[in-house]
This record gives C-alpha cells, sequence and structure tokens, in this order.
C-alpha cells in the first residue's frame, strides 16, 4: 500500500494521520513531516490507525520526532495504533516509552 | 703476439665464466699492466653524459670502469676530449708521454690530490672498426727512470685490440643474453594469459566452451565464463585493440574487471558500463575493446546479452538457421561522457537447443589459404558441417581454429572462438517435464534499457520456494515484503509470525540496501527462501565486499535512540541469524532461520 501523510491542525495541536507502508523508501518523508510540526502549539498527535507495516526506520523517525518535542517541552502522543505497528513497538519495548491513546479522540482531550 | 692471443683467450673464457664485463676488464687492465711492467693503470669506457639534455646532441664522457695501482680512481669521469685519453680516444691512436712534465693536454690536477706523481703515460684507444670503446692507460714503468720506451707502446697498442675486441664481443653477448631475457618474459606473460582463459572441460558436461590462439606470443583477445550461485553461467568474449603487449595487458585488466565486477553484477548491460567506466578511467588513449557479456540460464535456454562494439555473434537454432545479435552500444574505452553513458542494452536469446557462437574477427577475416578469408559465410559453413560430422561444440570450434592456423602462414589477428551449447540442456529440460518452448523461431526480445523506479526481477527455481534477484535499493524492498509474506503463510505461520518474519527479512535487506555498496555503484541482491525440515529458512545475497560481522550488534533498549533496531528486530523475531560463506567466495551471504 502507498504511503500516505495527512496533517491537520486543530487548535494547539498538530494531528498527522500516516497510513499505508513506511518502509526505507517512505520514513523519509514521515520524517519530515512530524519534525515539521514540531515547535508548532502544544504539541504532536500522530494517528497510526491505518499504517499496514512499519519497519525500524519508521519507528526511528518516530523516536527522534518525541525526542524533538521533548525538548522542547512540546506533547508527542500515538493513537489508535493498529495491531501491525503496534507489535514492531512492542518488538522493540517502545510500547512503554512513547505516550499512547487508544483514540484520537482521547489523546485530543487529554492533551488539549 | 703470444702474449695478445692469451689475453685475447683469457678474456673470453673468463666473461664467458663470469658474464661479469666489470670483473673482467679489472683482471685484463692488471694482466696488461703486468706485461707493460707498469705501476698504475686505468680502463677507460666511452659513455653519453647522463646529464646531457633530451633533444640535443648527445654528449660522451669518459668513466673509469677498471683502475690498476697505487691510486684507485675507479668511477672518474672525464669530458670525452680532455686530456691525453680523450686525445687518444678522439683521434683513435695512440699517444705516449714520455715526459708528463712536458705535455701541455696532461692534467696535473689529478696528481695533487692523489699524491702520485705520474712521470710517463702510455695510452692506447680501445675500438672495434668503427665503433670507439674507449682507451687504456697506463703510467710509470716500473725500474729505470719510470720511463716508457716505443716498444712498450705497440705492446700496449696489441693488448688494446685484443681487449676491444673482448669487450665488443662480450657486449653482444650481453645484447643477445637481454633479448633471451626479454624472450622469455614474453613467454612467461602469455602462460600467464594463458592461466587467465577457463580451463578445458573433459568432462563434456559444461555446455560452454572456448579456443583463442594468439597470433603473436601474448593475445589481446580473451574468453571466461563462471558459474553463478544459482546455477547460471556469465560468459564473455573480448577483443583489444592491437596485438603487441600494451593489448596483452589491457586484456588482462579487462580479463580481471569481468571477473571482479561479474560476480556482483548480473545484468550484462551493467556490467559492461562499469567495466567500460574503470577502463576509461586509466586506458591509454586510443585503445579500446570491442566486448560480449551474457548469462546463460540452463534451466530455461535464455541468454541475456550485451554487445559492446563487438562482431555480431551467431546464433545457430536446431532448424540451422543462423540469426546475428548486432552491437547496440560503442566499444569498451570509449569516455561515458561522450556516448551518453548507460548500460549496454540487452538483448534476450531462447537457445532452445541451438548454440551461440561469440567469436573475434580474426576468426573470420584468417585465411584459409594464402590470400583467402574465411568469412562469415565460411565460419558458418564449418559450423554446419562440424554439426553434421557429429563434432562437439568444442571440436567444433577447435577445427576452425585449425583451418585457420594451419594455412601455413603467421596468423593475422588471435583467434577467439566461445561456444554455448544448449542441446543437453534441453534434453535435461524435457527430461524433467518442463513446459519446453521448442518453437524454431528462435525468439528474440529486445528489452532496451530497464525501466526506472521498477525492480528488474529474475526469478530462478532451483529448489527453493522463491528466489528474487532484485537491485539493492529502497523500492525493491515491498517487492521484497510480498514475497515474504505469501511464503511465510505457504509454510504455515500465523498472521502475526508473518508480519513478524516480513520486518525481519526486510531489516536484513535494507542492511544491504543501506550499506553493502558504495554510494557511487549499484548492486543486486538476491533473496532466496527455503521451507526445509520444519524451518522457514531466508537467504539473503549481495556482492559487495565482505562485512565486518563484529561491528553488527543489536542496540541496547535502554538506550531509546535511532539506529540499531533492525538488527535488534531480527536476532528477536528469527530463531538464528548467520553470515556463510558464499559458495564461490564473492559477496556476503546471511541465513535467517525460524522454526514453522
Amino acid at each position: 500500500m502507498n504511503m500516505e501523510i495527512s496533517i491537520a491542525q486543530q487548535p494547539g495541536l498538530s494531528v498527522v494521520a500516516i497510513s499505508g507502508d513506511v518502509d526505507l523508501s517512505t520514513s523519509p518523508k514521515v520524517r519530515e513531516a512530524l519534525l515539521d510540526c514540531i515547535g508548532i502549539g502544544k504539541g504532536v498527535i500522530v494517528d497510526l490507525s491505518a499504517v499496514s507495516y512499519i519497519d525500524s526506520s519508521g519507528v526511528a523517525s518516530l523516536v527522534e520526532a518525541f525526542q524533538n518535542a521533548k525538548s522542547k517541552a512540546q506533547g508527542f502522543a500515538l493513537a489508535a495504533v493498529s495491531d501491525t505497528p503496534m507489535r514492531v513497538l512492542k518488538l522493540a519495548r517502545l510500547d512503554q516509552v512513547f505516550v499512547i491513546y487508544a483514540t484520537l479522540d482521547e489523546a485530543t482531550a487529554a492533551m488539549a | 703476439m703470444n702474449n695478445q692471443l692469451e689475453l685475447l683467450v683469457e678474456m673470453g673464457r673468463h666473461f664467458a665464466a663470469t658474464q661479469d664485463i666489470e670483473e673482467t676488464l679489472a683482471r685484463a687492465l692488471a694482466r696488461i699492466a703486468e706485461l707493460i711492467e707498469a705501476e698504475g693503470g686505468a680502463l677507460f669506457i666511452l659513455e653519453p653524459s647522463p646529464t646531457a639534455e633530451a633533444g640535443t646532441d648527445a654528449v660522451d664522457q669518459l668513466v673509469c670502469h677498471a683502475s690498476f695501482g697505487p691510486v684507485d680512481i675507479k668511477g672518474l669521469t672525464v669530458p670525452a676530449h680532455s686530456g691525453i685519453v680523450g686525445r687518444s680516444v678522439t683521434h683513435n691512436r695512440s699517444e705516449i708521454v714520455r715526459d708528463t712534465q712536458s705535455d701541455v693536454s696532461f692534467d696535473t690536477s689529478m696528481d695533487a690530490q692523489s699524491g702520485f706523481i705520474t712521470r710517463s703515460i702510455l695510452c692506447a684507444p680501445l675500438s672495434v672498426k668503427d665503433e670507439r670503446i674507449g682507451a687504456i692507460e697506463v703510467v710509470n714503468k716500473i725500474g729505470g727512470a719510470g720511463l716508457f720506451a716505443d716498444d712498450d707502446l705497440t705492446l700496449l697498442e696489441a693488448l688494446a685490440t685484443s681487449a676491444a675486441l673482448a669487450i665488443s664481443n662480450a657486449r653482444m653477448a650481453g645484447e643477445l643474453a637481454e633479448k633471451e631475457v626479454m624472450r622469455r618474459e614474453l613467454e612467461l606473460a602469455a602462460e600467464i594469459q594463458r592461466g587467465l582463459l577457463p580451463t578445458r572441460d573433459a568432462t563434456g558436461a559444461v555446455p560452454i566452451c572456448g579456443v583463442n590462439r594468439p597470433a603473436r606470443v601474448v593475445s589481446g583477445d580473451f574468453f571466461d565464463y563462471f558459474t553463478l550461485y544459482d546455477g547460471r553461467i556469465a560468459f564473455t568474449l573480448a577483443d583489444v585493440s592491437g596485438k603487441g603487449m600494451n593489448a596483452a595487458l589491457l586484456m588482462a585488466k579487462t580479463a580481471s574487471l569481468f571477473r571482479c565486477l561479474g560476480k556482483g553484477d548480473l545484468r550484462p548491460g551493467r556490467l559492461l558500463q562499469r567495466i567500460n567506466a574503470e577502463v576509461c578511467e586509466t586506458a591509454l588513449r586510443g585503445m579500446f575493446v570491442t566486448m560480449v557479456a551474457g548469462i546463460y540460464d540452463p534451466l530455461s535456454g535464455r541468454v541475456v546479452l550485451a554487445n559492446a562494439g563487438h562482431e555480431p555473434p551467431l546464433l545457430h537454432a536446431t532448424d540451422g538457421t543462423f540469426t546475428g545479435v548486432p552491437a547496440s552500444a560503442p566499444p569498451v574505452g570509449i569516455p561515458p561522457e561522450l556516448t551518453g553513458g548507460g548500460p549496454v542494452p540487452e538483448q534476450v536469446l531462447h537457445l532452445n537447443g541451438g548454440t551461440l557462437y561469440v567469436f573475434t574477427d580474426g576468426a573470420t577475416e584468417g585465411y584459409v589459404a594464402p590470400g583467402e578469408e574465411l568469412g562469415t559465410d565460411g565460419f558458418q559453413d564449418m559450423i554446419r558441417c562440424g554439426v553434421a560430422d557429429g563434432l562437439a561444440a568444442q571440436a567444433r570450434i577447435d577445427r576452425i581454429a585449425d583451418s585457420l592456423s594451419g594455412s601455413g602462414e603467421v596468423l593475422r589477428d588471435d583467434i577467439t572462438v566461445l561456444a554455448i551449447d544448449d542441446a543437453q540442456a534441453l534434453q535435461k529440460r524435457r527430461d524433467r517435464g518442463d513446459n519446453v518452448s521448442v518453437e524454431n523461431n528462435p525468439g528474440r526480445e529486445a528489452c532496451g534499457k530497464p525501466k526506472q523506479g521498477q525492480p528488474e526481477t529474475a526469478v530462478v527455481s532451483n529448489g527453493s520456494m522463491c528466489a528474487l534477484s532484485v537491485p539493492a535499493r529502497a523500492s525493491s524492498l515491498k517487492l521484497v515484503r510480498r514475497a515474504v509474506g505469501e511464503t511465510a503463510a505457504a509454510c504455515g505461520f500465523g498472521q502475526e509470525q508473518c508480519q513478524d518474519v516480513m520486518l525481519a527479512v526486510d531489516e536484513a535487506c535494507q542492511n544491504v540496501v543501506r550499506h553493502a555498496y558504495p554510494d557511487t555503484t549499484e548492486g543486486d541482491m538476491v533473496v532466496d527462501i527455503r521451507c526445509e525440515r520444519g524451518s522457514y529458512i531466508v537467504l539473503i545475497r549481495d556482492f559487495a565486499a565482505p562485512v565486518d560481522v563484529a561491528l553488527i550488534t543489536g542496540r541496547d533498549l535502554d538506550d531509546v535512540r535511532p539506529g540499531g533496531l533492525g538488527v535488534h528486530f531480527i536476532r528477536e523475531i528469527m530463531d538464528s541469524v548467520e553470515y556463510m560463506s558464499p559458495p564461490d567466495g564473492h559477496g556476503n551471504l546471511l541465513r535467517l532461520k525460524k522454526a514453522i
């Protein structure tokens, strides 16, 4: 599946929705989109509900964005993580590191 | 007279025994000084001055090669026209200076330096016919007033004549020896060159064979072939412009490039592009190589061929027809910036049991009879006759080479022929019940340049479930994941396990994409998926420089930083991860295994 990114600006928040395969050929775009949102408003929510595949380079992009947000005292959360990316986050033991919300609404409510 | 003959014989014998002209001269000088009863002596040889600039008239100098007596002046160099020695050499006549103090030519500075007092000098030129070699000088007669008499000069002249003859002979012998050394060097070069060609197969099981007959000792032609990891055979045949040592050296370089790069690049067109880039970086201007490179698959009878400026190879189909495969690019050695670069376009041939002949123009332009070229028609006739006589491919091409080298004349050009005979492989395909195409018309697909952005795949079947050969780039990974997903599911893995295995293989391939090949070169990777004894096995092969396994480590999980995760995923998901040694020792082979 082709990877797509859509960014929605809510008051004080950027919601980055990613769909499709995030692999070595597409993760640079994810990294760029996420880093672009850092520094705007209170934080960033990444919607992973439509991600069909993610590899280490995709996970690395999420980690880098998370670290950048933290250094700027911004919020950074993952929302609605589907089974496949969740499995990869667990393999990397990163499910304990990221702030993860079950749904996008929960994430928005928590970070507003 | 006796003394003179003795000296000549002695010098000749001594030189023959030692091959050392310097030592022979020293002994001869000592002997001459002894016969004349001189206190000391020196032998000067005329040599071109090393300081003379190129293009100007050569300035000669006289160098002392042997010295006898109380003061050693060996190595002393004087201008060719100076002093008594110079005068003797210049005018090719003997000089006697009975009393040095009254001769204006005598250079007293040497005596001042050495403390030796020169009272009397005899000097005789060393020359043979018109060749001026140098001069022998002796000083101070032992006993009496130390002065020489005219008789002494006559004796020295006679001895000098003999010495000159001996030196001249020794020089000629030296030149002959040098020529002999050169000849042997050339023989050694030819031997090395023959070693670069593949050894002949005596079993008849190899479907490819060749013959090479150099016109001179060394050859500018070559052919080579080797079997790839999956049973396909890479082959080449090339003709370097020229026939001398320079052609032979460029041949050796090109042959090595084919061996090295050919094992890593499975696309003949791209291989020729890379060989061209390497040759152009260093090749001498004006030298080029016409070259054919290809890959033959005995499992399908398919040949992928790229032709850089070479004589069209001929496919002899089972119905007796011949089809030529013309060149699709200029020869190797033409700088890429002149031709626009890019891979040499490839062509695909289906041998269908026929034989493909690749040959140099030495074969078609060779004389079968004085002044009568074999020609392409003659070449085809000889092949037809060979087939009709029931000869194997090797015997067929040997007969062509024999007919050209047996015409009693020196070969006009190197003769090289390579043949790929698909007959046996076709029989095996039929026995195996493969869906063998039996069209008589050998289908030729023009591939042209590979499409950009789309991974080119070559699927082979050699017992594995699936084997992909893809360019080592990120855009190939999706295809690899699909193959892994499908095969893992077919092996009985659950959905989550399929996803895991897909991730592990993807990560392993990423390492190849990211690290195997230098940025400037594009290489291939081969992913071979097998299901053996309850295990799902993936072999990932690249053709780059070997990796240092010790440098690959998993990530410390407490350290939340990007990178290093991939190796951790692979180790977490698979039961075993091993670096294996590739079958032909080239590149890297990683084996991932997971129990089903």
